[in-house]
């Protein structure tokens, strides 16, 4: 049985960013910090959960982005997986949902995956798109935000529910092979192994190169980038930290709360 | 001018989602000459909802009934949709941004040969505006197509007021919902997670700001000085397992609206303010000014919660 996770990377804090007006781009400063997108982080223990329920199954790990994405596939072998796949997109421009998830299909969909793994939403995109975008171009069935899984080889389905407003669960089970978008909590992503790290510090990453011409490339265009209205409503409270104390007593009594 | 575009209602247990209403108002504020809700399911409940869309927004809705369309899966609703929507070139499909919309959009949207625009929450010059890194960033994005699929954010556009004079026609059709690779088996309800939200003046609320569980002490303390208080949580500190799901607000937990909500530590993500923001006073404690939730606060305070908690209830102690 083969799983594949998609991992992104993303900056560690907005903190570090800029914009560059035109054309419209986000500048990732020199103090810019980069890690895995912590909903990937999910989808990938829960690959390894599965691997340690069937011994049978290898967990690759794949990323589109540049060579700074490197570090990220190797965090991904630390944490157990068995291979990492670079799928280098060199370019600084925005590179649409399409497009990021037509390079995974490219290189998925010879391969015979049962199980494709993403989390629900890259932190700093806030997309919601590519595990469903891939499934759609891979013909494969999807679900979203999924907070438990239990796979049944015996029947090729995998039971699933998923979290909606509130809480509730939304229950189904899906035809394998799949893909699946994982909310955060699903289970507690585990730090990596120093076995693993010194494995992945010696394993090759494997490298593909995106064809000249993406498809889906140029269907969405970024044609602005702003920083949100300055003006908050709200009241900074100003001076010392003590200042700051008593004006926060005042107003608490002025709403009589204290 | 857009011509054509349709709304996507979305509903649970008979009752249409408010967020749908929320799409009307966003596809009102697109200008097209022409609209059309659709609406998905079994009888009788459809075209009672049918009416209630049509009698609400004045817009021409279309039912579309099958057998297999009782409850929502992606794949029945991704292929009725696309049945329905046939031979038309719409400007736009408005689907709400719920746990339901983000699942079936982007497919749709890629069967369909178009762009999907998610969490849209403004509208600029013909460009849809969406939030980057937690709202720190908004990004204008156009699609290059003649069509796109768009998800609304709850929360961004108000629902429209009710219109006065005769309803449009509703019309009902049968459809062909393809269900072959997906067994919808229903809900299952949250545990009951009451904690005192409901009683509670006061709500103590606390982000990943805080750093250590040990800290949490802090948040005890603080809220200890109110007599009707409560702790509430962000999903990052419950994911942490700093505290329970049940002391979690947001979209996907508790939705409070107390007296006042002091935020410590939380950065102010929409599913957690979608939770929130109707508190009647919003006081938010942060170290980075630029904080998305001081753009709901109306008390802001730039501090490190850590040093700033200790001074508070020192402060407090003294004076009485
Ligand atoms: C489908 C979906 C549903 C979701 N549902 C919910 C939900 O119901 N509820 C929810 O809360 N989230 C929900 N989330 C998660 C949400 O998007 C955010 O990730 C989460 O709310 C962030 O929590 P946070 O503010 O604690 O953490 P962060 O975003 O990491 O923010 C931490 C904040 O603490 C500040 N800080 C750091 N150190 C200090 C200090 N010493 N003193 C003061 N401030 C400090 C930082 O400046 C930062 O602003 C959902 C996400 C998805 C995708």
């Amino acid at each position: 049985m083969k799983i594949l996770v998609c991992v992104k990377q993303v900056p560690d804090s907005a903190e570090t960013l800029s914009i560059n007006d035109a054309p419209p781009r986000i500048i990732y400063g020199d103090a810019s910090v980069f890690r895995m997108n912590r909903y990937d982080e999910f989808a990938l223990e829960e690959a390894l959960l599965t691997r340690e329920r069937f011994p049978d199954c290898t967990v690759d790990a794949v990323s589109v982005g540049p060579q700074r994405v490197r570090s990220t596939i190797r965090k991904a072998l630390e944490m157990g997986a068995d291979q990492g796949i670079h799928i280098l997109v060199e370019s600084g421009e925005y590179v649409s949902p399409l497009a990021r998830a037509s390079l995974i299909a490219e290189y998925a969909r010879s391969r015979s995956y049962d199980l494709v793994l993403a989390g629900i939403m890259a932190e700093d995109d806030m997309e919601f798109q590519v595990g469903q975008v891939l499934a759609e171009l891979m013909g494969l069935p999807c679900a979203t935000s999924v907070m438990l899984q239990e796979m049944d080889r015996m029947r090729g389905t995998v039971y699933v529910e998923r979290e909606i407003e509130g809480g509730d669960r939304e229950c189904l089970t899906i035809a394998l092979p799949a893909v699946l978008t994982i909310q955060s909590g699903m289970n507690t992503p585990r730090y990596p192994s120093l076995s693993n790290v010194l494995r992945a510090r010696r394993q090759d990453l494997v490298t593909i190169d995106p064809p000249q011409r993406w498809p889906g490339r140029e269907t969405q265009l970024i044609t602005a980038l702003s920083y949100p209205d300055a003006g908050s409503p709200g009241n900074f409270l100003e001076g010392s930290t003590v200042d700051k104390a008593r004006g926060l007593i005042r107003i608490l009594h002025e709403h009589s709360l204290l | 001018m857009y011509t054509h575009v349709y709304i996507i209602a979305l509903h649970a247990q008979g009752k249409i989602a408010p967020e749908t209403y929320e799409a009307v108002s966003f596809a009102r504020d697109l200008g097209a000459e022409k609209k059309t809700i659709l609406v998905l399911g079994t009888l009788p409940q459809v075209e009672h909802m049918a009416r209630e869309l049509a009698e609400r927004t004045g817009i021409a809705v279309t039912g579309a009934v099958a057998e297999n369309l009782g409850h929502y899966s992606a794949e029945a609703y991704k292929s009725t949709i696309r049945t329905l929507i046939e031979g038309t070139s719409p400007f736009a499909l408005c689907i709400p941004h719920t746990a339901a919309g983000y699942d079936f959009a982007p497919g749709l949207a890629t069967a369909l040969e178009v762009p999907c625009i998610t969490a849209v929450e403004g509208l600029s010059e013909g460009s849809f505006i969406r939030s980057l890194f937690g709202g720190k960033i908004r990004a204008h994005v156009k699609p290059s197509t003649p069509s796109c699929v768009v998800t609304v954010l709850p929360g961004a556009w108000q629902a429209p007021a009710a219109t006065q004079g005769s309803a449009p026609d509703v019309t009902i059709v049968p459809a062909e919902a393809r269900q072959e690779t997906t067994v919808p088996l229903g809900l299952k309800r949250a545990a009951a997670r009451d904690i005192g939200f409901a009683d509670a003046e006061v709500i103590v609320s606390v982000g990943r700001g805080i750093g250590s569980p040990q800290n949490l002490s802090l948040i005890r303390d603080l809220a200890a000085l109110f007599p009707k208080s409560a702790i509430g949580a962000t999903r990052a500190v419950c994911d942490l397992g700093w505290l329970g799901y049940r002391h979690q607000i947001g979209s996907t937990g508790t939705t409070v609206s107390p007296r006042a909500y002091i935020a410590c530590g939380i950065s102010g993500a929409i599913q957690h303010l979608s939770g929130m923001r109707n508190s009647q006073v919003i006081i938010a404690i942060n170290t980075d000014p630029h904080a998305a939730i001081f753009r709901v606060a109306s008390c802001c305070i730039v501090e490190d919660l850590t040093t700033f908690i200790p001074v508070v209830i020192d402060e407090y102690t003294k004076r009485s």
